[in-house]
């Protein structure tokens, strides 16, 4: 990807020493990140390494244990979830998370409502905007009057998707987004990556499908037992001992958790 | 893109027709019926306060006839106490209901999901002691009496078809804001609580502040209703403002259904004839309302509204078929 990243840059996101442990479970150890705005930053591992987990510390929906969270020049780590969207961090769901009492449109319009609650002053052009995102997800043919219950477990991931990118997200936190997709579908789950990080949104990446994360992400973290083993362009990560050992080359297909 | 959502043709006009029916009632019907209406139609009020706080909001609360006392004892002390006359009384209780229900809100809402509504029972029994025994402010147990009418530069409502047009006049205007609501990005946020808080929270949205707003507004519509009621009736007693008729409007909106306003207009409607239908079965109301609750959660838990809807869509698509088969 047009990887824009240079020294003078400053990242959106820096996460620095941030730890959570669960009773006696560590899910979470001394995790340091940054994201920048036009990247992908995959994160892989195995099941259970604390992938969703940092995604949950990032939103605010865990409260992290120690370390720190600077977005944007402005510490949220002791902020609530709604504020820290509010902020700018968009996020999807492993499942997808509509509004299943309504229709497609108010799921829709929920992500613009979303951009007008920041009050950056820039007004949100749904009418311009939504046709294009519709068409990088191949949803430009869904009926919007009807309820998101018909659409295809498929097309919903997608309309989350669809939904958040109206949001004007600074950063994009994907928890498997192609996840229990097809193929077809899993480039439409691209084509919107790609159409966020041309509008200078960074994303984090948590997806299994190793072909997506291989062929899209900037940077790969990877994760084991909620340590971060490597962190590194994708030809780095894919000769790494360590992670060659602990996920890549484990020979073993992992299942979606 | 953005194509309006059609608008039905058989519902629009069967909400307009009922519209017209009601406002032409005062017309030809008894004057016990006009104020059977008038009280059904401050029913109505509070059972679309419930539509607010649980058909849009997700919020379920047993306080809503607390609230409803709440208006009618501020709108009652206004009208007895300050030379403000009907308007500052109406807008006091709609305005003070609303303020402390917020302020309420604000204080439960930090409970989630069902101990809300455990929260709610213990409001609405605290909001009955007080209009039991603050007498400065209710009359305590003896209650309020000799509540001026409805006026409005000099006009008065004195008969009780004028106080049916002055209360029909506040239900239409009710009606039409609580729609503009549902359009509006507050109404959607109250969905977004409604059907995922997790999602409401990832959206930005301060569910603690919205939920409170949707109390705040449930409480102008109960508080509205109370004014009228104070008006209507000119006595009050904490009698009416119990525990079991916020059970009532709940059972409405459940009957009716919980999806939109129509559902709380068949509702109160649907109860208020089998109360003034069967009055000689009032023993039995309690067990009446109960099983019919439960026979239609079973069979159709969107209400009639939702049963009507679900046959309404059912023939449309077969029409659809014929139309298509014999071209």
């Amino acid at each position: 990807m047009n990887a824009l990243r240079s020294e003078e840059r400053r990242p959106k996101l820096v996460l620095s020493d941030v730890c959570k442990s669960f009773g006696g479970v560590t899910a979470a150890q001394e995790i340091c990140l940054e994201i920048y705005g036009g990247e992908v930053l995959g994160l892989i591992g195995p099941n259970g390494a604390g992938k969703t987990t940092l995604i949950n510390l990032i939103t605010g929906v865990y409260r992290a244990s120690r370390g720190e969270m600077i977005f944007k020049g402005q510490s949220i780590t002791r902020q609530p979830t709604y504020r820290r969207a509010k902020a700018g961090i968009g996020r999807t769901f492993q499942h997808p998370h509509l509004l299943d009492r309504c229709d497609v449109l108010t799921n829709i319009i929920m992500g613009s409502d979303m951009a007008a609650r920041k009050r950056t002053g820039a007004k949100p052009e749904l009418e311009r905007e939504l046709p294009e995102i519709l068409a990088c997800a191949g949803l430009e043919h869904i009926r919007l009057h009807d309820p998101v219950s018909k659409l295809s477990y498929g097309q919903q991931k997608l309309l989350e998707v669809v939904r958040v990118l109206l949001s004007h997200p600074d950063i994009l936190l994907l928890d498997e987004p192609a996840a229990g997709l097809n193929n077809r579908e899993t480039q439409y789950v691209a084509d919107l990556i790609r159409y966020a990080v041309q509008r200078d949104i960074g994303v984090l990446l948590i997806e299994h499908s190793m072909e997506l994360v291989m062929s899209i992400c900037d940077r790969i973290t990877v994760l084991n037992f909620g340590h971060q083993i490597a962190t590194g362009t994708p030809a780095e990560i894919q000769n790494n001992e360590e992670v060659i050992r602990a996920y890549l080359g484990g020979g073993s297909d992992d299942a979606e958790d | 893109m953005l194509q309006k959502k059609r608008i039905h043709p058989l519902p629009a006009a069967g909400a307009a027709v009922f519209a017209l029916a009601l406002a032409a009632a005062p017309g030809f019907a008894s004057v016990y019926t006009v104020h059977v209406l008038s009280v059904a139609m401050i029913s109505y009020l509070c059972v679309l306060s419930v539509y607010v706080l649980l058909g849009l909001c997700g919020q379920n609360s047993f306080a809503q006839a607390g609230l409803w006392g709440v208006g009618a004892y501020l709108a009652g002390n206004v009208l007895l106490k300050t030379p403000g006359g009907s308007a500052a009384a109406f807008l006091a209780a709609v305005g003070g209901t609303a303020l402390v229900a917020f302020l309420l809100g604000f204080a439960f809402f930090r409970l989630r999901q069902y101990y809300f509504t455990f929260a709610s029972i213990g409001l609405m029994t605290i909001l009955n002691g007080i209009f039991m025994n603050w007498e400065a402010f209710s009359g305590g147990a003896v209650g309020m009496k000799g509540i001026p009418a409805f006026s409005l530069f000099g006009w008065t409502a004195s008969t009780e078809q004028s106080k049916f047009y002055v209360i029909f006049a506040v239900c239409l205007a009710a009606t039409a804001l609580i729609l503009l609501l549902f359009r509006s990005a507050l109404g959607r946020s109250f969905m977004a609580i409604r059907d995922n808080e997790m999602t409401a929270d990832s959206m930005g949205i301060n569910s603690l502040l919205t939920k409170s707003i949707a109390f705040a507004i449930s409480g102008a519509l109960c508080g509205a209703a109370g004014a009228l009621y104070a008006s209507l009736s000119g006595y009050l007693s904490y009698q009416s403002f119990t525990y079991n008729q916020s059970t009532i409007y709940l059972i409405m909106i459940m009957i009716g259904g919980t999806m939109s306003p129509v559902g709380a207009i068949i509702g109160t409607c649907v109860i208020t004839l089998l109360q003034e239908g069967f009055r000689s079965l009032q023993d039995y109301m309690q067990l009446i309302y109960g099983l019919g609750v439960i026979i239609l959660m079973i069979f159709q838990p969107e209400g009639i509204l939702g049963g009507g809807r679900a046959l309404y869509e059912r023939l449309a698509k077969r029409r659809e078929k014929t139309e298509a088969g014999s071209v």
